[in-house]
């Protein structure tokens, strides 16, 4: 305590401290009579560090020396501080992508006890078009399933993947109580009509068993949640709101309870509001209501699915999950289930077919809910953390070149520093404090460049998509690593350069000013930094070469040939049998808005199809022509003017119109495709073709040139279009109307809007955008992929320049006399120029000598990303390796420049 | 330069506070003279340690420090003991002979 006090008095009376340390000092060397008291200003340093807290008070010393060094090299500061900035930016922007995707568990009691039950059975074959000829049907227990989830994949290597189950299997597992503490069911409704006081919108929701809330843990942010009694056969018609529907259509939680809705024109009692962060099982969407399983039964869903699809042990169609009791292992769980389901799915198969590939119970982690988000962007984002961290790298390679550079520069000042007494840690110290600040400023700078772009990547990745809900943000793991890696490289740059800088002979250094010729040392100092900028040249090269091969693929998936006109399209989807209208009406009610619409002035033409083109989705069944059956067919219901208004053109005969409607004769347009597939050379107007699923008799009234139907990446196929309102393909729900427009069609929305609105205001519009923005969001993964690595590419470069800028800079300065010499000498200035980019021009061949192995290497780990190139495309390197050349030139053109500005005398006068 | 002995690690405040207890309040340079010619110019004091040594005896108050008028007719820090450094010094030499007693064992038993 008495020494706490005594320390505080030093800080008033510092001075007469230090005097009277002077006196007594001054008063020994009088008595002994030696003038020389060895270092001084260390004995008072230590005295000072004795009497004082060192710590704190170094630490403040050097915080303000390092601003002020900062703020006397502008420059530098900023170059450094932005490139690690961008490089902490973009890692932190990626990483909060990656850890709401691949990382966070669901926001419920204990994620991880719940686990996900999925069957896997033998791969099965991509798409028909590649089963050529008359290959043997799979014969599978699944006679028929349903997923809106993406939980069912082909893998070629673990095979057919189904998150699917019949209703039976459900009741099976629920009797599994000695593994399981609960087990709940779920599926997507799809999107389904959703009105609330005459307010129609299309809105998806999640049919759920009645333990699914009590499974998850999850409590009612008002009212009650689904429970075992609402999921009954013939139980009133409740139905659970998300938080943010509630907010939304009620005002509030506290509003909605109560409340009644019509769902597909059925009224629904809301009895609760799930919680605030709770977005059901899947990471990928954000249901907006929830129902009772059993609730699908009054919405009339159609011939797929009737209260006999809870008894069809061949039906699969929900999704399971369940909770393992506290002690059981995955694995034992995996062990216990596997054989009773073999044994259930046995008794389910009705040949030896099925017999011989029964689907195997696979049972897995269920603490991120559904996977199928994971799995479509986990690579993707692999990719990508790669090359940002390929970016941080050389952002570091950067800092570390210049810090380099100045400390070399800055040999003479710790000269002074240790001449005058300081202690060699002290000054590395400093050093340090110089370099971490640096890196936080970078950090600091780095954190508000990762919330722009994580702004910027949900924009990128959402691309106009209605409820897009993969919302990241930074939250305190992003943080952390973020903090931790600009205090890493803070670290690792700073610690070289200050180590190096003080292990400086003083004398030598204090008599050499600057012309000193420390050979070994500075021969050594220019190959570190040769090195750091042959892998800053080598690293951006990789970029390069994959930003090159990105935006090749865009380019060949944008030059691919739709066949049709994709500009000035206006494209939405009705669905009137959701809203209420009966299957004799609906045909009328489509084709009277397909007229109006065509009357509003401005649209050239309207037409409908069950199917927008390159959407994604496509529809088929197997047709026989001239009694022989075609492979890999896909069908299209139109409407009339199809053709025209999408810009196909007719080869012969003519397309679906007016007079083509129910009752009269039923007929298809063919495309050349199937023409040449089914008929070769001869004419196929009015031959007849058999569709084998419906079983009608179609007559061909036309061809048409072949255009782009559901895909942009594979390849044509096929194409039946039959007249939507023949009843030749099913019962008609939901069109996709297509409105050709004079100028933006997005500024017919609001037309197109009254209209329907008049015709029947509980029909309301979805999925409203321009055709050249569905065929963007086909591609959104490469347009995205394509502009992150031109982005990341250009921003790796422009530091790399600068570190190559900053070293050669940092070179002809020091060879200032040399080259004046060489100069008074009768060098030109031209060959003067010469000698510097020579030496530019080296590095970046072995950069390139060792960077283009590695590309062709790695490019091979992207080949899945690409289209319509191989990974060692010539094209893609070429440009590559032009572009990092010119930018070294470039780069390097500057300090080349000014050594043949030096002036001879100036030069030789200089020391 | 002559061969000097470094005084053993962790001594100097015993030296010093012994040095005070014998001869009274005293200037650094007389405490470390006073040390070189009792230890027949074995051990050397630099002022390097010193200077030090005594300050942070100050802070931990076994020692205070009065301005006088020296044998030169200057001013000089003159060091005393207080009780605080009195019972230091015990615990250091106490400390001290169980060391020494301790080594000599361990060299003695070749």
């Amino acid at each position: 305590m008495d020494a706490f006090f005594r320390r505080l008095l030093y800080y008033f009376r510092r001075r007469q401290f230090e005097a009277e340390l002077a006196e007594e000092m001054e008063h020994h060397a009088a008595l002994s009579g030696q003038p020389k008291f060895g270092n001084v200003t260390l004995l008072k340093e230590d005295s000072r560090a004795m009497w004082t807290w060192p710590f704190w008070e170094q630490l403040g010393q050097d915080l303000r020396y390092a601003l002020r060094t900062m703020a006397n090299n502008k420059t530098f500061t900023a170059l450094a501080a932005l490139s690690l900035a961008l490089g902490i930016g973009a890692n932190t922007a990626i990483y909060s992508f990656m850890d709401s995707i691949l990382l966070r568990s669901l926001p419920v009691q204990n994620p991880e006890s719940l686990v996900m039950l999925n069957t896997r059975s033998q791969p099965r074959n991509a798409s028909p078009s590649q089963a050529k000829g008359k290959q043997a049907k799979r014969e599978s227990v699944m006679h028929s399933s349903m997923t809106t989830s993406g939980s069912s994949f082909n893998d070629p290597k673990t095979g057919f993947n189904a998150g699917v189950f019949p209703y039976p299997a459900f009741e099976l597992f629920q009797k599994s109580d000695s593994i399981f503490s609960i087990v709940f069911a779920y599926y997507g409704t799809g999107p389904l009509n959703l009105s609330i006081k005459g307010q129609a919108d299309v809105a998806n929701g999640e049919y759920v068993s009645g333990d699914f809330f009590r499974g998850l843990g999850v409590p009612p942010a008002a009212g009650r949640l689904i429970a075992g009694d609402d999921d009954k056969a013939g139980a009133p018609a409740v139905a659970v709101v998300s938080y943010s529907f509630s907010q939304r259509r009620f005002g509030g939680a506290a509003n909605a309870e109560g409340q009644s809705i019509l769902i597909n024109n059925v009224p629904f009692t809301v009895i609760g509001v799930a919680p605030p962060e709770f977005f059901g099982i899947d990471p990928a969407a954000l249901p907006d209501y929830y129902l009772p399983m059993h609730a699908n039964l009054l919405l009339q869903l159609g011939p797929i699915l009737s209260a006999n699809s809870y008894l069809d042990q061949n039906f699969y169609w929900i999704e399971i999950m369940a909770r393992l009791r506290p002690g059981v292992s995955m694995e034992h769980a995996q062990a216990t289930l596997a054989p009773q389901f073999h044994q259930w799915v046995l008794s389910t198969a009705r040949n030896d077919g099925e017999r011989a590939d029964l689907p195997k119970l696979v049972i897995k982690e269920g603490a991120g809910g559904l996977d199928a988000l994971r799995r479509q962007y986990s690579k993707p984002l692999y990719v990508l953390l790669t090359l940002v961290g390929l970016i941080l790298a050389i952002a570091c390679a950067n800092i570390a070149n210049l810090l380099l550079a100045r400390a070399t520069a800055r040999q003479r000042e710790m000269a002074v520093r240790l001449s005058m007494g300081a202690g060699r840690w002290r000054v590395i110290r400093q050093l340090l404090t110089e370099s971490v600040l640096l890196a936080s400023l970078g950090g600091a700078l780095g954190i508000l460049f990762a919330a722009w772009g994580i702004r910027v990547l949900t924009v990128l990745l959402a691309n106009g998509r209605e409820n897009f809900t993969l919302h990241a943000e930074l939250n305190w793991h992003v943080l952390g690593v973020t903090i931790a890696l600009s205090v890493l490289t803070g670290v690792l740059f700073g610690l070289a350069p200050a180590i190096q800088s003080t292990r400086v002979d003083v004398i030598p250094a204090l008599k050499e000013a600057r012309a000193g010729e420390q050979v070994r040392r500075s021969f050594l100092h220019v190959s570190l930094s040769q090195v750091l900028v042959v892998s800053q040249i080598a690293i951006s090269l990789l970029m390069l070469v994959a930003a090159g091969l990105f935006v090749r693929t865009l380019s060949n998936l944008q030059k691919v040939d739709l066949g049709f006109n994709r500009e000035n399209l206006l494209l939405f989807q009705l669905n009137a049998r959701q809203a209420g209208h009966q299957d004799a009406d609906i045909a009328t009610f489509y084709s009277d808005l397909q007229k109006r619409f065509s009357g509003i002035p401005g649209v050239r033409s309207a037409t409908l199809s069950r199917v927008p083109l390159v959407g994604g989705a496509s529809m088929g069944t197997i047709i026989t022509a001239g009694g022989e059956q075609q492979v890999g067919n896909l069908v299209l219901p139109v409407g009339p003017s199809f053709f025209t208004t999408m810009q196909i053109p007719m080869l012969l005969g003519r397309e679906i119109e007016e007079r083509d409607q129910p009752g009269s004769p039923v007929v298809a347009v063919v495309n050349e495709l199937f023409a040449k597939a089914a008929f070769g050379d001869d004419n196929p107007i009015g031959r007849h073709i058999n569709l084998v699923g419906p079983k009608r008799d179609i007559e061909i009234v036309g061809v048409s040139k072949t255009a782009r139907y559901a895909e942009l990446k594979s390849d044509n196929q096929p194409v039946v279009y039959i007249a939507y309102n023949q009843g030749a393909f099913g019962p008609v729900s939901q069109v996709a109307y297509e409105l050709r427009t004079a100028g933006n069609p997005l500024n017919y929305v609001n037309s197109v809007r009254e209209i329907v609105h008049q015709a029947d205001a509980r029909v309301p519009l979805s999925n409203v955008k321009t055709q050249a923005a569905q065929v963007d969001q086909a591609i959104n993964q490469e347009i995205i992929f394509a502009r992150l690595c031109t982005t990341f590419a250009i921003l790796g470069l422009l530091i790399a320049c600068v570190g190559l800028y900053g070293t050669m800079s940092y070179n002809v300065a020091k060879r200032t006399n040399e080259i004046g010499i060489r100069m008074a000498l009768g060098a030109q200035r031209v060959g003067v120029i010469w000698m510097v980019l020579r030496q530019v021009f080296v590095l970046a061949m072995v950069g390139l000598a060792i960077g283009l192995p590695i590309a062709l290497a790695t490019s091979k780990f992207v080949e899945s990303f690409l289209f319509g190139m191989k990974p060692d495309d010539p094209w893609a390197i070429s440009v590559a390796v032009a572009v990092l050349v010119a930018a070294a030139v470039i780069a390097g053109y500057a300090p080349a420049r000014r050594a043949s500005k030096i002036d001879p005398r100036v030069a030789l006068r200089h020391e | 330069m002559e061969e000097r002995t470094e005084i053993p690690p962790g001594t100097l405040y015993m030296l010093i506070l012994k040095t005070l207890l014998r001869v009274g309040p005293m200037h650094g340079y007389g405490i470390a003279q006073h040390i070189q010619q009792i230890s027949k110019e074995v051990l050397q004091i630099e002022e390097g340690s010193l200077y030090p040594a005594l300050q942070r005896m100050l802070i931990k108050g076994w020692v205070v420090g009065e301005w006088r008028q020296s044998e030169n007719n200057r001013r000089a820090r003159f060091y005393s003991l207080t009780p605080k450094g009195r019972k230091q010094l015990a615990a250091e030499i106490a400390e001290f002979e169980k060391v020494m007693a301790a080594i000599t064992r361990v060299i003695q038993t070749a």
